[in-house]
């Protein structure tokens, strides 16, 4: 039986069973789809250095499951110290989604941007909070939310 | 020696560009200001990363969010990393004690939320399956994979850690790799290393020839 010397280099044998390996790890345990996008989004977020709001809350609503819609209708809701968000995600064809969203308090006005891999949306709550983007298309998003003369916020990514 | 030990590399001198040299390349550009190089390190680097923290047995959901982390925390540290040419070991390192914490954290909500139903402050919001794939004896279809696998499975713990995260890195990382997952040096690098020779010696002892005509 030959000795495999621990001291030996790496030789062409070795070599073809890494490669064997990293194929089984890749069948066993796949790196999930989007992983390598998502982080990018996350390090364009980080850069804007805004205070990240916690997610609160997930809810999906059952009505919204139906075959004909891809993506169910869902409500998350986001809290920091000082504010909550909390935004709707319906989806309005055949690959995009309608997000409602609610900021409180409104104080002197806040303005919301929509992040996704795309780029970015400017917007703005009306005086209840209220805001929208009508016209979402699928893939991780982040709302960056900021209050007249307060610091930024942003959302944790969500996947719509 | 071993049997193509005329044929293995020159150690020590590869000429060609590896996956940490990239990453030190990507550091550099990203402090002055360009993005690009950093954003194919992360496409490169990424399955690296997440081998890395399931490979700690952090659930499939979960881990996905720590490899984010980590990355997001490349950024917030860019400018004070002080060796760029051990970037790869400081994601390796970062991502591994990641893993730790999430696991850890895992553990407690759950167990905290078994014992105290109500108490959901900042319990978790979201539900954390373990999304595995099905048994091994499905996706392993040749027998070739089933017996490498099987061999791999004789290994500790450890060297099964380290061969699934040297096996998708460039032979002069594997140095990098072994010392950020806390493997003492020797354990593999230019030299075959301790659990590449005892898979080896597990290979032939299971009277299989299969990789020996490579």
């Amino acid at each position: 039986m030959t000795v495999h010397d621990a001291r030996g280099p790496v030789d062409d044998v070795d070599v073809a069973i890494l490669d064997d390996l990293a194929r089984i790890h890749d069948l066993l345990d796949p790196v999930p789809p989007g992983l390598a996008e998502r982080s990018l989004f996350a390090m364009t977020l980080a850069a804007l250095e805004t205070e990240v709001m916690e997610l609160a809350e997930v809810v999906t609503d059952p009505a919204g499951v139906r075959s004909a819609e891809p993506v169910p209708a869902r409500t998350v809701t986001f809290t920091s110290a000082a504010t909550t968000v909390m935004i709707t995600f319906q989806a309005s064809g055949p690959s995009v989604v309608r997000l409602d969203g609610w900021v409180a308090p409104v104080g002197e006005g806040v303005d919301v941007e929509l992040h996704s891999t795309d780029g970015v949306v400017p917007g703005r709550a009306d005086e209840d909070g209220r805001f929208a983007f009508p016209q979402v298309a699928h893939g991780p998003v982040s709302l960056v939310v900021r209050p007249v003369g307060g610091a930024a916020m942003s959302t944790p990514v969500v996947e719509v | 020696m071993t049997r193509l030990a005329e044929d293995a590399p020159q150690t020590g001198e590869e000429p060609t560009e590896t996956l940490g040299d990239r990453g030190a390349r990507a550091v550099l550009a990203y402090r002055d200001g360009r993005t690009e190089p950093l954003g194919e390190f992360v496409r490169e680097a990424t399955p690296l990363l997440w081998h890395t923290v399931r490979s700690q047995g952090v659930p499939y959901d979960l881990a996905d969010d720590v490899v984010q982390g980590v990355w997001v925390a490349l950024v917030r540290h860019v400018e004070t990393i002080q060796e760029p040419h051990a970037v790869l070991k400081w994601i390796l390192v970062a991502a591994k004690r990641a893993a730790w914490e999430a696991t850890r954290k895992h553990r407690g909500e759950q167990s905290r939320t078994t014992a105290l139903p109500d108490d959901r402050d900042d319990g978790a919001p979201r539900e954390l399956p373990d999304r595995e794939p099905g048994p091994e004896a499905e996706v392993l279809t040749s027998e070739r994979d089933r017996i490498l696998w099987a061999a791999v499975a004789e290994l500790a713990p450890r060297c099964q850690t380290l061969l699934r995260l040297v096996a998708r890195a460039d032979r002069p990382d594997y140095r990098a790799i072994a010392e950020a997952i806390g493997m003492p040096v020797g354990s593999i690098g230019s030299t075959r290393g301790r659990c590449l020779a005892k898979l080896r010696t597990i290979l032939d002892h299971n009277g299989d020839d299969l990789w020996g005509q490579v």
